[in-house]
């Protein structure tokens, strides 16, 4: 028996297919940089994707979100003309691993909501994704088991689970469809390789656990007791405010907006970049007043922005259990660990 | 009214930050279409005596006869600008000043030191008023020029309050701690786009340390990875010695 | 990559000619303006604009002026920063920005029929004056009228020689009161909240406005709520750093809330809880 949402990719096929989707399409996957770091990056060739990798230094959500992305275009040099503008390119991801796929989701929610950010929406159209599973756990510093992430739930083309001597392909879209047809090299799923799936994704249950003794659903009532804990003292000693937890979380979106004016001042353009909450000037006001002073209460911010405050606007959490923001952390701040003394403190024990 | 007319001046320093001007391309053409360029020893030969709108200053202040200067130059400007490392900061010279002034004259002038008076280095903002800064060894050329079209809105340019991590990150470079290798990135102000890191080299520090930066957690920092304390902070030293005078005045 | 032109975005700016300019003290002048082709801003008293100064960037400010004035609006601006600065240069005849208005402004339709007491503290006469001149626009449809206004100095009253209207007519109490008293002070001196207590009001069918600084609302609160005045009768507007308008950018974020779309009038009942509100 056939099964027309699933089809199969010999390994040996696989370099023929990259080679063939990367003349078809600007093509980016997970490239590796030395150090255990890697980052997604234009590729022409199987050989130049690495396909076991751990989360990429920024996530994919700087195709979705460039670093910086221009809005608005004037020139005032005769009268005032002003257009929002947005830039864009048809671009598809391979290598897409589910947390990523995940925060995507999120970022998708965000600016999706009423008023809309139609510079979002329009990369975010713009871009096909084709996730790849991970078989076992990227390091130590990941909690995609708590969150939920580490198993495909939607919000890609197609889905790639390396089985062996094949991937076995998840096709969810039309686009999906064409990616397959249109680059060849891929054969019809057989029952065989369904059971093959089926008892592959029997094995990952053994392998991801949960990483912390605390159920999902009771997390955010964790943080409603959480507000005043200690816990947030520990990390204002030691957080540097570098702001790489943020850049590199594949769910923060805050940005600045700045203007850039031509050097004969007569025309300029307003661009977005990434901000952080992390960074002291971000909640200051302009007679000088800052609504976050301390390094504690930004990264008690920051957490209450994975943990509480978007279950109350899309009630989903906004962590994906990449580890990125525990990796990225110079000062040893690991989100895991925060999460297991919250749970151990005085607030966290009245549950 | 006239273009602007511009002058650079140089007081202690390699003049690499005026280097940089010189070969910045074909932006320095549309610059030089805007302003009036009447005195800047590196390209031309021509002086000017008279009132300025926009003096250029790189350099640090290390002897008498150079505060006489910057300050003669400061009363015949209109807006000045201290441009560089060793004009904002005090930078490499600042590095005098871990030192007794007769033993290091002695150092560098042999026996006849005496005849070489010097003071301790100083910023310019730290001898006269500094209208813009433009920080960095050498300066970074697109924000050189942010900070001009701000001299020509007549608005405020301020240096980004935050660190090199934050710009370096949004380059996704691999970060140096993870090289084992240690990087003044965290502590010092952005505004280079991680320009050294971004060409393999670690943050030297030439942009001055942020504000409140966590001194504790930063030590913390260096003993995880095994980095000695004195390493960094002379390399802290290397550009941002002079910044005890500013706290000193506080 | 390829460029286009966005119909709909939310970055899109109105164009604004300044009509005029009034210098109202030392470092605030108001400006009145209009928008391109004749087109109405149709806000809320409550509600702020993001005003474009081109090149120097782009800034929040409440409008000061009655929506019932539909031909131009009002802003009170301090210069505090690179963009207000740079707007207080302009001309009249120049050109700005605008978008919005953004955020949800005083519940009109709630205040209809009840009594206010409005309390301005410094600035926060600026959002206020558009309450203050809708209701005397419509005053029929509101009972009894309260202005409390504190502010620094006399130098630092904003809208003097509305004031001086405001203190002649018999349909509304007002009263005013500085910080700092210099000689040609004959009024009251202390802080606004000392005014609370003097005041004859009906609790139960007063709504307040309150704006002001963020040191003024803990005191302030604290007064109405001992004259028994229900929380969610106390209306404040809490001021953040706007950059977006539209609830993405995160710098006004207060715990869950994007001042500039779920505020940045809240009334007290509401955000009692947030421990970053005030």
């Amino acid at each position: 028996m056939q099964d027309k949402q699933y089809a199969i990719l010999w390994k040996e096929n696989f370099n023929n297919f990259i080679s063939s989707l990367s003349k078809l399409h600007k093509l980016a996957a997970p490239v590796f940089k030395g150090y255990n770091n890697y980052a997604f990056e234009n590729v022409r060739s199987g050989q130049e994707i690495a396909l076991k990798y751990i989360p990429t230094i920024l996530p994919p959500k700087k195709f979705f979100m460039p670093v910086h992305e221009t809005l608005l275009e004037y020139d005032f040099s005769r009268g005032l003309k002003a257009d929002a503008v947005t830039e864009y390119e048809e671009i598809i991801l391979f290598g897409v691993h589910t947390c990523d796929i995940a925060g995507i989701q999120c970022l998708n929610m965000v600016f999706s909501e009423h008023p809309q950010d139609q510079n979002y929406l329009i990369h975010s159209q713009n871009i096909k994704i084709i996730g790849l599973e991970c078989n076992e756990y990227c390091d130590e510093f990941a909690n995609c088991h708590l969150m939920n992430t580490h198993l495909p739930d939607g919000g890609y083309d197609i889905f790639f689970t390396d089985l062996g001597d094949y991937f076995i392909v998840h096709i969810n879209t039309q686009a999906g469809e064409d990616i397959i047809k249109d680059t060849g090299f891929f054969m019809s799923a057989q029952s065989s390789h369904l059971n093959e799936l089926a008892s592959y994704r029997e094995k990952k249950q053994a392998i991801f656990k949960n990483e912390l003794p605390v159920e999902l659903d009771l997390i955010h009532d964790l943080f409603d007791r959480s507000f005043e804990s200690r816990i947030w003292d520990d990390l204002d000693e030691r957080c540097l405010a570098c702001g790489n937890c943020t850049n590199v979380c594949p769910t923060c979106y805050c940005f600045d907006i700045r203007d850039e004016i031509n050097l004969h001042l007569t025309a300029g353009k307003r661009y977005r970049v990434w901000d952080s909450c992390q960074l002291g000037p971000f909640a200051k006001v302009a007679g000088g007043k800052n609504f976050r002073t301390t390094r504690k209460v930004r990264q008690r911010h920051r957490y209450y922005r994975k943990f509480r405050y978007p279950m109350d606007r899309f009630s989903r959490y906004f962590c994906t259990g990449c580890g990125r923001c525990s990796r990225s952390c110079m000062a040893g701040i690991r989100l895991k660990e925060t999460l297991k003394s919250l749970i151990g403190s005085k607030e966290g024990a009245k549950a | 009214m006239g273009k602007p007319k511009v002058a650079f001046f140089d007081f202690a320093c390699c003049e690499g930050c005026q280097l940089q001007v010189a070969n910045m391309g074909e932006i320095l053409l549309d610059i030089l279409d805007i302003v009036d360029v009447v005195e800047f020893r590196e390209v031309m030969s021509e002086k000017w005596g008279g009132e300025l709108d926009i003096a250029i200053i790189e350099g640090s202040i290390t002897d008498e006869h150079s505060v006489e200067r910057i300050k003669e130059i400061r009363k015949r400007s209109g807006i000045l600008i201290a441009y560089g490392s060793c004009a904002t900061i005090g930078g490499v010279n600042g590095m005098k000043n871990n030192f007794d002034l007769d033993e290091i004259r002695e150092y560098v002038y042999g026996s006849d030191f005496h005849f070489f008076p010097t003071k301790k280095t100083m910023a310019v903002h730290q001898v006269v008023k500094v209208d813009y800064s433009v920080i960095g060894c050498p300066v970074y050329i697109p924000e050189f020029v942010e900070v001009l079209k701000a001299v020509l809105q007549d608005i405020p340019y301020s240096v980004p309050d935050y660190a090199v991590c934050v710009e370096c990150k949004q380059n996704e470079n691999v970060c140096m701690y993870d090289k084992g290798v240690g990087c003044l990135g965290p502590v010092t102000r952005a505004g280079c786009n991680s320009w050294c890191v971004n060409n393999g080299n670690i943050c030297y520090g030439c942009r001055g340390i942020v504000s409140g930066p966590n001194e504790k957690g930063a030590h913390d920092i260096l003993s995880k990875y095994n980095i000695p304390l004195d390493l960094i902070k002379n390399k802290i030293n290397m550009y941002n010695k002079c910044r005890e005078i500013d706290q000193n005045a506080q | 990559m390829e460029k286009i032109i966005l119909k709909d975005s939310a970055y899109s700016i109105k164009k604004g000619t300044i009509l005029g300019i009034k210098q109202m003290t030392e470092s605030e002048k108001l400006f009145e303006i209009a928008l391109e082709g004749g087109k109405r801003l149709d806000h809320e008293p409550g509600q702020f604009v993001m005003v474009s100064v081109f090149g120097a960037g782009e800034i929040p400010i409440s409008v000061s002026s009655s929506p019932a004035n539909n031909d131009s609006f009002d802003l009170c601006v301090r210069a505090a920063g690179k963009v207000t600065n740079t707007l207080h240069k302009l001309k009249a005849g120049d050109m700005i920005g605008i978008r919005g208005p953004f955020g949800k402004g005083f519940p009109i339709g709630i205040l209809k029929g009840n009594d206010l007491l409005i309390i301005a503290c410094g600035l926060g006469l600026a959002p206020l004056r558009s309450l203050i001149r809708f209701v005397f626009d419509k005053r029929q449809d509101f009972g009894k009228i309260h202005i409390l206004y504190g502010c620094r100095n006399s130098a630092n009253m904003l809208f003097l020689d509305e004031i001086k209207e405001w203190r002649k007519r018999n349909d509304v109490y007002f009263e005013s009161i500085v910080d700092q008293a210099t000689p040609d002070w004959a009024g009251k001196v202390g802080l606004v909240t000392t005014l609370i207590p003097g005041i004859q009001i009906d609790p139960d069918r007063t709504f307040v406005a309150l704006v002001g600084p963020p040191a003024v609302y803990k005191p302030a609160i604290k007064e109405l709520l001992s004259r028994n005045v229900p929380e969610r009768q106390i209306l404040i507007s809490l001021e953040r750093h706007m950059k977006c308008g539209v609830g993405k950018c995160g710098h006004c974020q207060i715990q869950h809330l994007y001042c500039c779309q779920d505020g940045p009038v809240f009334n007290y009942e509401a955000i009692k809880h947030l421990k970053e509100a005030f």
